[in-house]
């Protein structure tokens, strides 16, 4: 199993769902047994999702979505 | 021509005609998803608006590049990336020999500490407080070699593979930079959270 600074450095690929099974089972295996660890996952975890909502809560202008309408080739 | 060889060319004009607007459906479906990439890729709203009008103006006319079943949203990406280049984005320093001090944990590290003896959970509470601007703001702090990562993995949902492919990057390069960017990210907020706090 890996020690703290494992789990840190594999925080982030594992939220990205890249790390390899083993790598993946390793890291969730330190997860469960050590509460600093989880603690910091959980808030990163929150964090993406934070940083995501506020991200995309401006919508697409309406005009824009008319104009690129008006860009496509006109039916003959 | 004979009638024979008339038909078949209308056929085949038919089929263009039909395949172009079943193209053009397909990208208008998705200029949502390719404003908001775009708007956190640019400084402003109104650059943002411009190039994703560039941007369809030019798929359209390209259309017949694009291949049937390919993933058509990093496609249109692609197309954005290079016009927003073309249009004079300088290339940044070289931000993978910037030295970076802090680690994965520094943003949480940090509110822990400026939580005190809050009890558990006064972290989070600290996040909450950041408003949406502070987290816009704090995004389009970070440099954009890296913003763009951020922007198209962690907002846009493209695999590392996919951002490569769009930015013409390596791969390597997509994940050193999402590395950095998201700690850049992080510093930028605990500031601000900070300076709230």
């Amino acid at each position: 199993m890996c020690d703290c600074d494992g789990c840190e450095q594999m925080m982030q690929p594992y939220l990205d769902k890249a790390l390899t099974e083993a790598q993946r089972l390793e890291a969730e295996a330190h997860l469960d047994d050590c509460s600093y660890c989880r603690k910091r996952y959980r808030f990163e975890e929150t964090l993406r999702v934070y940083v995501r909502q506020a991200a995309v809560e401006e919508p697409m202008p309406p005009e824009l979505k008319e104009r690129l309408a008006a860009l496509r080739t006109p039916l003959i | 021509m004979s009638d024979t060889g008339s038909d078949t060319a209308a056929r085949r004009v038919a089929a263009e005609a039909r395949d172009r607007v079943r193209f053009e459906e397909d990208a208008l479906a998705l200029s949502d998803q390719v404003f908001r990439v775009a708007r956190h890729m640019v400084g402003s709203r109104e650059e943002a608006e411009d190039l994703v009008q560039e941007t369809y103006a030019r798929a359209f006319r390209s259309w017949r590049t694009f291949q049937p079943g390919t993933n058509l949203r990093a496609w249109l990406l692609r197309i954005l990336t290079n016009l927003n280049i073309d249009r004079g984005r300088k290339q940044q320093r070289t931000p993978e020999t910037q030295p970076l001090e802090e680690g994965d944990y520094f943003l949480y590290n940090r509110l822990e500490e400026a939580a005190g003896d809050g009890g558990v959970g006064g972290e989070e509470r600290v996040i909450e407080r950041l408003s949406q601007d502070d987290i816009v703001n704090a995004l389009a702090a970070v440099p954009h070699d890296f913003r763009d990562v951020i922007v198209l993995v962690d907002l846009g949902d493209f695999s590392y593979q996919d951002a490569a492919q769009i930015l013409d990057i390596p791969i390597g390069t997509v994940m050193s930079r999402l590395h950095r960017g998201r700690r850049v990210l992080k510093r930028e907020l605990a500031e601000t959270a900070l300076e709230a706090d």
